[in-house]
């Protein structure tokens, strides 16, 4: 995975900050894939328990983590039980890797 | 013309066009939002199956994003030049526009490019999500054409 120790351990922070401690973290699409360089972050958060402004939350990690990686774009696709189970989450949630 | 010249011109357009995206912003925000608590995914159900209101909407996010696009990428990398600042990333003319007043913050400017992405009816499946950034959407239009005044006021007074 083309994702420093450091970086990993500074979205992890971000994602505890913003969604609590117990929220699990993954990443998947492009990242995963170290023959290629560059390209989008897509990460993947999971919380137990409903999540409020799941907008604003997501748009929120993906501000900080951008900031992190010199601007790039930063999709945040949140799975939580008050939010809809659609078939990009699963496929997030199956090929995903925790980060 | 000199390069000068050219700049100040370019700079006078945009700040036409950033003035006009304002104002345009700001008619479908008092349009679509007018005595509107805050919205609730079972509202914002009913508002996409409804092409008037629907066709609204898009006008709200499509606004949104042009005023968004022409402050931050336009405007805002032109008037630094005239400045007299290196041309930098995007983030680092945003850390600048901050320090100058310009904008409330390089953070709050990345999170509602963020939320753009989260407000387009046709591809966010999830009421529950749409109706949150739309709310958050509604809330930083001020911020957006607060930035756009700051701006504006600064080629008015660089070009004058």
């Amino acid at each position: 995975m083309r994702i420093t120790e450091d970086q990993a351990e500074k979205i992890r922070q971000l994602t505890q900050e913003i969604f609590g401690s117990e929220a699990e973290l993954k990443v998947f699409g492009s990242r995963l894939d170290d023959q290629l360089k560059g390209g989008d972050l897509d990460l993947l958060v999971k919380s137990l328990t409903p999540l409020a402004e799941p907008a604003r939350k997501s748009a929120l990690l993906g501000a900080r983590v951008s900031r992190l990686f010199q601007g790039r774009k930063v999709d945040v696709l949140l799975i939580a039980p008050n939010l809809k189970y659609l078939p990009i989450h699963r496929i997030a949630e199956k090929q995903g890797e925790a980060l | 013309m000199t390069s000068r010249e050219e700049l100040a011109e370019r700079l006078s357009f945009l700040a036409r066009i950033a003035a006009r995206e304002a104002d345009l912003l700001q008619f479908t925000t008092e349009r679509l939002f007018k005595d509107q608590p805050a919205l609730n995914a079972a509202l914002v159900s009913q508002w996409t199956q409804n092409n008037l209101i629907a066709e609204q909407l898009d006008a709200f996010v499509a606004r949104f994003g042009r005023l968004q696009d022409t402050l931050g990428d336009k405007l805002m990398p032109n008037l630094l030049e005239l400045l007299g600042e290196k041309r930098g990333a995007a983030v680092d003319n945003l850390d600048k526009a901050e320090r100058l007043g310009w904008i409330e913050s390089t953070d709050a400017w990345l999170l509602s490019r963020q939320l753009r992405n989260q407000m387009i009816h046709e591809y966010i499946e999830d009421p529950e999500v749409l109706a949150d950034a739309l709310n958050q959407g509604r809330a930083q239009v001020k911020m957006l054409t607060w930035a756009a005044e700051q701006m504006l006021s600064e080629v008015a007074k660089r070009l004058n």
